[in-house]
């Protein structure tokens, strides 16, 4: 595989083409075709479906995969486009009195209902009442929450159809077929890991799946399981990318307030990654200076106790290695793990075994631990390679025990 | 055949078996004549023989079981003003039985106490002369706070002379049945630099190979046992790979134990052997002491080290660039 993938989300590249490939909700999926399909025979009563649910369990998906499955010329509508009473009129207006020249039928899609701001998109709401009222074709409106009261007499016209989460078994399941198209061999349990996490929101869980599978031939429980210690706002993944590539200054410390994410840990992520994303000697160098800067600042906190001065490490970190290189993105470039905090976590045991070899040896050779490991402790590695049976006997003049023994000896 | 590290196996027993570091050693006889030492402070470069000078003192002032009546601490484990307020005290306080009045403390690595550790150190010595005495050893007597100095005998120790060095290494070898060459001999001199502690690890560890000791398995055991040395990780970042250069320094601290201050002083001795522009090593020299000087302030050393190493990225790249 190549060093720089191109970026391509994979909640695009894995979208669902049809109805089947959608996920759960199959209720709701049978009364929305069940209805679409009653346009056959006439204006049915409800001119218009009102779907809703929370973010990022498919429902725009589900029309855009039903318009796919009817060959239907789908208008789409969604909060990136202005909807003012005459933005309405002129998408909707037309098109829902008369069919397509080609005899394709048409479905009409208003998405990001929630979106639609009173002051820019004034009288969109309305107009898009009146749309209904009199429409010849299908019209479909998507909101999280219909039961806002703006929605009142909008939500009187509709076929009201809810949009449930899906289990976190249906999740997991989809992210597997991902991860065979993608030729990951991922442990199940490390699937339901990040199916849990999600809350049914399937569209972050293929955004953490990406985050943290692509490029890899396995994806372990081990992989993603230091999510779990973290309940975010947002994934830090989004923080660290906010950070990295921040429109200015200020767009960098904002995303500060993003992360539910403790700031020492942000601090690891961030210099974990630098290098990755910043490649220019000269930003890189500056990116780097402006970390330890911040680290600076962390140093004199800890000395005075004085936690207002928290705002310059936030500053240096966020702002300061954001203004210090162009932040052109040069493709997909997944976030790695800090290795400190691997090494921290999964070495504890190991900086304790060697530090009691150093006791050890310093007790028989008069040296303090620290000097033990660096003095006398390489020349102890050699020796073992050298000689086994020479430096096992030292070992165990050394009263070393057989784990430590393992250790020195590499047989681990 | 019993194994053992030779440093240890060789470490002389007694004052006379000190074969070098004669005025020293002739002092330390006079205080055995008189079963009186005053507070001493043993200051010099590593491997000099401090430690054994100390434990040779004890040996002829007290006899074979002189463990009994010492007691070693090292201030890099057991630094602390606990330790000196309570192991101490503890040990200093009782009398000894026998002829010689007072018990002996050796305090090694002395000049990594704090400096409160070493007030508290001055009360004790002060108030307990009549049952112990003490024997500071230090790298430099200079990070020993002056009231103690005042109130020690200094002894300065010096590197071994170049012939006392391969004397020793011969004797050992004699005494091993080990072949050493000359260029053998050579390169460990030329490595260890007067470090006679450096010199017969290195010595027995070119034994474990099992041939004839030239300079190539010298220097080829010296190699292994620092295979990532810090002049590596430099030319990693020269060469523009920051992150190989990372890692490199992350295995300096995770296995080999080095600390940044270790790195960051042997980063600046290195500066001036890279083959860069003067002026070039003049400004990573800088670098480094800023570093330096944050380090000892208590920043973190990964994050600071990597900053340099970011530094040398940068500097190598304009290098290549001919400015």
């Amino acid at each position: 595989m190549s060093a720089s993938i191109a970026y391509i989300p994979w909640t695009q590249k894995y979208r669902p083409r049809s109805l089947s490939e959608v996920i759960g909700n199959e209720e709701a999926k049978r009364k929305i075709l069940e209805w679409i399909r009653s346009w056959d025979r006439g204006i049915p009563e409800k001119r218009a479906l009102f779907i809703y649910g929370p973010p990022g369990i498919g429902k725009t998906v589900t029309v855009e995969a039903l318009a796919n499955d009817l060959n239907m010329e789908l208008i789409e509508s969604d909060a990136s486009s202005y909807r003012t009473e005459e933005a309405v009129r002129r998408l909707a207006g037309r098109a829902s009195q008369f069919g397509s020249i080609f005899g394709r039928k048409k479905l009409i899609l208003f998405d990001e209902l929630d979106g639609i701001t009173g002051s820019a998109d004034a009288g969109g709401l309305r107009e898009i009442t009146e749309v209904i009222k009199t429409t010849r074709v299908p019209i479909i409106l998507i909101a999280n929450d219909a039961f806002e009261p703006r929605f009142a007499s909008l939500r009187n016209l509709c076929l009201l159809i809810e949009f449930k989460k899906p289990s976190k078994v249906e999740v997991a399941r989809h992210l597997a077929k991902i991860c065979a198209r993608e030729g990951i061999d991922a442990e199940e349990a490390a699937l339901k890991f990040i199916a849990e996490r999600s809350g049914g929101d399937v569209r972050s869980a293929i955004n953490d799946l990406q985050a943290l599978a692509q490029g890899k031939s396995k994806l372990t429980y081990e992989d993603v399981s230091w999510l779990a210690s973290r309940d975010r706002k947002e994934e830090i993944f989004n923080v660290l990318r906010m950070i990295l590539y921040a429109r200015d200054a200020s767009a960098a410390k904002a995303a500060i307030n993003m992360a539910d994410v403790d700031l020492d840990m942000l601090l690891e992520w961030i210099y974990e990654n630098i290098p990755y994303h910043i490649k220019n000697p000269h930003e890189l160098a500056a990116a780097m200076d402006a970390l330890s800067k911040a680290d600076i600042y962390r140093g004199r906190i800890k000395e005075t106790q004085d936690w207002s001065l928290i705002r310059y490490v936030i500053d240096l970190m966020t702002a300061g290695v954001a203004s210090s290189w162009s932040r052109k993105s040069s493709g997909w470039v997944p976030f790695k793990f800090p290795e400190r905090i691997k090494m921290a976590s999964t070495s504890k045991e190991e900086r304790d075994l060697l530090s009691e070899i150093g006791r050890r040896i310093g007790r028989k050779c008069h040296l303090s631990s620290s000097r033990a490991i660096k003095e006398v402790l390489p020349y102890l590695r050699i020796i073992f390679q050298n000689n086994p049976k020479m430096g096992k006997g030292i070992a165990r003049w050394l009263d070393l025990n057989d784990e430590m023994i393992a250790y020195i000896s590499g047989k681990e | 055949m019993s194994y053992e590290m030779w440093t240890e196996k060789y470490r002389p027993k007694t004052l006379d078996e000190i074969v070098d570091q004669e005025e020293i050693v002739s002092r330390l006889k006079s205080f055995v004549k008189a079963k009186n030492v005053p507070h001493c402070i043993f200051a010099g470069p590593p491997g000099t023989g401090k430690t054994t000078a100390a434990l040779c003192l004890a040996h002829d002032l007290y006899g074979e079981n002189y463990r009994e009546y010492i007691m070693e601490l090292n201030a890099s484990d057991e630094r602390g003003i606990n330790v000196v307020r309570e192991t101490v005290k503890t040990f200093a306080r009782t009398k000894p039985m026998g002829e010689v009045t007072f018990k002996l403390l050796i305090l090694d690595e002395a000049d990594n106490m704090t400096d409160d550790a070493q007030q508290a150190l001055r009360r004790t010595m002060e108030r307990y002369t009549e049952t112990a005495r003490f024997i500071l050893i230090a790298n430099y007597s200079g990070k020993i706070i002056e009231p103690i100095q005042s109130r020690c005998a200094p002894f300065r120790f010096t590197y071994l002379p170049r012939e006392a060095i391969i004397k020793r290494i011969k004797y050992i070898c004699e005494r091993e049945n080990v072949e050493i060459l000359d260029d053998g001999i050579e390169a460990i001199l030329e490595i260890s630099e007067g470090d006679l502690r450096r010199t017969v690890n290195i010595l027995q560890t070119a034994a474990s190979v099992g041939k004839p000791i030239d300079a190539e398995v010298v220097y080829s055991v010296v190699g292994r046992a620092n295979p990532h040395d810090v002049r590596e990780m430099m030319l990693s970042a020269l060469n523009g790979d920051f992150i190989s250069a990372r890692n490199k320094l992350r295995e300096l601290t995770q296995k080999y134990g080095l600390s940044g201050i270790d790195i960051i002083k042997q980063i600046h001795s290195e500066i001036f052997r890279l083959n860069i522009p003067d002026r070039w090593k003049v400004k990573l020299a800088d670098i480094a002491g800023e570093i330096d000087y944050r380090l000892i302030q208590g920043a973190s050393d990964e994050i600071q080290l990597s900053a340099l190493l970011a530094k040398l990225v940068e500097a190598g790249y304009e290098i290549k660039k001919g400015l």
